[in-house]
């Protein structure tokens, strides 16, 4: 079907970015592995739906479907969450920065003083 | 013994001057760090005794009081006391902060406005949120319940414990988390009543401690490093 073309040649796609951007130390080497694992995933469960059905019935879950949403919602909440942290720590890095820049003004007010 | 006070400030243009020379009765020197002001707190500021820096963007008071801290060690200070800019902490207070500290029975010195000093003109909706932040403290943060305030802006430290409490917080939050090092560091701490007092302008600042803002940074800076 030609959804499922277009779902395979996304995943591909997206699997082919993944492994780019490690080559250019983007990101590392456990992140291109959590991608690909998703990407891989999606493109197996795109051309054996069924499998859904099957994972759908070890979860407890009704359908196949609904175990796709539940867990896309998962991996949403731990994305979001993912970039909360890194503008967290981007925070602190301009923070750190700030902080540096305005003692500087201290310690060139003590080499006045002094001279 | 060289005391230091450590302001942080944002927009405090209009109160700073009364509220440093009031504190200069009592500290050897003061470092105002303003917090990148929108005002001319700075320029209001700069008085004898008082060395002035300036964050080029407003980073919140826990920076603020980090920057602060950092340029009190390197003028040499051996007692750093942290204090508020908008007029709230009652200057009296800081030699019964500094006396454990000086006769070398503490290492930390907190204020604590819940030990028989009542607070003039805090709003009871402010009242029952600190009585909640200390049910949290204790439960989530796992700081004793023996500390009777959880957001005293009023304290001091050695140079030493100064150097020991490395806070990350940039916002309101480092009260939570400079408690948590404090009770946990094996640094000696004690807590002593201050009096302290909100008035309509204190009261109306644009920032102001959310209790929410707060409790989320806690929880991701667990994650941050």
């Amino acid at each position: 079907m030609l959804i499922q073309i277009l779902l395979v040649l996304g995943f591909v796609l997206a699997l082919w970015i993944t492994w780019k951007r490690y080559r250019q130390n983007v990101i590392t080497l456990i992140e291109a592995l959590g991608w690909s694992i998703l990407w891989v995933g999606g493109g197996v469960i795109s051309l054996l739906p069924k499998l859904t059905e099957y994972l759908a019935a070890i979860f407890g879950v009704g359908r196949g479907v609904d175990l796709i949403l539940y867990a896309a919602v998962a991996i949403q909440f731990f994305l979001i969450f993912k970039l909360f942290v890194s503008h967290e720590k981007t925070e602190r890095l301009l923070t750190k920065l700030v902080q540096q820049q305005s003692l500087s003004e201290l310690n060139s007010k003590d080499k006045e003083s002094s001279s | 013994m060289k005391v230091i006070g450590v302001v942080p400030a944002f927009n405090e243009e209009k109160r700073i001057t009364d509220v440093l020379r009031a504190y200069l009765a009592y500290v050897d020197e003061i470092v105002v760090v303003d917090d990148g002001s929108n005002d001319k707190t700075a320029e209001a500021a700069k008085i004898e005794k008082v060395n002035v820096l300036r964050h080029a963007v407003n980073r919140g008071q826990g920076a603020a009081l980090r920057t602060g801290t950092t340029a009190a060690l390197e003028l040499g200070a051996e007692v750093i006391v942290h204090l508020d800019a908008d007029g709230q902490h009652n200057p009296k207070n800081i030699p019964e902060l500094i006396k454990p500290l000086a006769e070398g029975q503490a290492d930390v010195v907190m204020g604590s406005r819940f030990m028989n000093l009542e607070p003039s003109g805090m709003p009871l909706t402010r009242y029952w949120l600190l009585k909640a932040a200390r049910v949290f403290n204790t439960m989530a943060l796992g700081i004793p319940k023996t500390v009777t305030d959880p957001q005293c802006g009023l304290r001091a430290m050695t140079a030493k414990a100064a150097r020991t409490l490395d806070f990350k917080q940039d916002g309101f939050a480092h009260a939570s988390e400079l408690l948590r090092l404090i009770t946990r560091s094996g640094l000696r701490w004690r807590e002593i009543p201050v009096s302290i007092s909100y008035s309509q302008e204190s009261l109306g600042k644009k920032v102001r401690p959310d209790a929410l803002r707060i409790v989320w940074h806690l929880f991701i800076g667990v994650f941050t490093k």
